[in-house]
């Protein structure tokens, strides 16, 4: 997991920093899928050589995982 | 809320620029930028976060780092081509996505004259600051490009249908009320002129479209510019805005503003009625 993480290079202190700019949410990471996730928007943002990309247009929309 | 701003041609139009990369087009992001050297100069604290919203340039942030009063800085852009591979997040236009209270100074350069939400965009910035953070902004205000406007005016309505060209600014006497209501203490704005001179109403197009500043109002002709409405704008232009030269100037206002997220430990007016000496003995005395 920590290995991946690495890859992706994204700082940690960053993703505490960082928002939903759609719902001001917390957003979780997926180290696996390289994504950060907003439940409260059902979207995934992508992370891209460790810039997030924090647009609706180029988000992943949440199937129902329940 | 009314769309002013169609955000699509603002993002085509800052990367075209980008992509025509045309030395010396960045003169007016250049001068912002010192000017904001100049204003953080004159602060006398350092800061721990500092972030850049949407200044759809390095500029600001290479500022920061240089102040020597910032120890981090987070570059916020629409679009990933603006980071040119630089780190930096990319986020959706009029949002400011960090949690509240994580900023110590937010900066904007140039780019709040072309957001739909202004005061809203404000809430957000001031809501990411820390208490006793600092914003510092510059947007081009009213003024700016007014001999422009005119001439395209002047040239349309005599060859009939008139539609918007050049945008609505914000006055400098509004921009502290937009502060205030937005939240921040101590507001400040003042304006700085700039006059450009060019050959003619062509070079400042060029110029315009070389910076992305062309026209993204979302009300806007979709028709491309006819030949003869350029050319009698460009007339007019000359007539009424020429120097004993020849060269036309064009006008830019650049609207500063600062304000402070507010904290207990800030200066505030008294509460009216709260004086312990009446004004009367206190102009008596000495």
């Amino acid at each position: 997991m920590s290995r991946i993480s690495e890859q992706s290079r994204i700082d940690p202190r960053l993703l505490e920093l960082l928002v939903c700019p759609l719902t001001k949410g917390r957003l979780e990471w997926d180290g696996v899928r390289s994504e950060l996730v907003s439940r409260s928007a059902r979207l995934a943002y992508p992370v891209r050589d460790g810039i997030p990309v924090l647009l609706p247009s180029e988000a992943r929309t949440l199937e129902d995982e329940g | 809320m009314e769309t002013v701003f169609d955000l699509d041609a603002l993002r085509a139009h800052k990367r075209r620029a980008l992509k025509q990369a045309q030395p010396g087009a960045d003169f007016l992001m250049a001068h912002a930028a010192e000017e904001l050297g100049d204003r953080l100069a004159t602060v006398s604290r350092r800061f721990d976060r500092a972030a850049t919203i949407f200044c759809n340039s390095p500029h600001a942030a290479q500022v920061l780092r240089e102040s020597g009063k910032v120890e981090e800085v987070i570059r916020v852009e629409a679009d990933e081509a603006l980071l040119n591979g630089e780190p930096g997040i990319v986020a959706l236009p009029e949002t400011v996505p960090f949690e509240p209270a994580s900023l110590d100074l937010a900066v904007s350069l140039l780019s709040l004259h072309e957001v739909n939400d202004l005061p809203g965009l404000l809430v957000q910035i001031r809501r990411a600051l820390k208490p006793d953070g600092l914003f510092l902004a510059c947007m081009a205000g009213a003024g700016t490009l007014s001999e422009l406007r005119e001439s395209l005016l002047a040239a349309e309505s005599e060859l009939g249908g008139v539609s918007p060209r050049v945008s609505p600014f914000v006055e400098v006497r509004d921009a502290g009320g937009l502060l205030q209501r937005a939240g921040f203490a101590l507001p400040v704005s003042d304006a700085d002129t700039l006059t450009v001179r060019y050959d003619s109403l062509l070079g400042l197009a060029n110029d315009l479209r070389a910076m992305g500043a062309s026209n993204a109002l979302a009300e806007r002709s979709r028709q491309p510019m006819s030949r003869a409405l350029l050319y009698r704008a460009a007339q007019i232009y000359g007539e009424r805005f020429a120097d004993p030269d020849g060269r036309v100037r064009a006008s830019f206002t650049l609207l500063w503003m600062s304000g402070w997220a507010p904290a207990a430990s800030q200066p505030k007016p008294l509460k009216p009625g709260s004086a312990t000496v009446s004004l009367a003995e206190a102009l008596a005395k000495k």
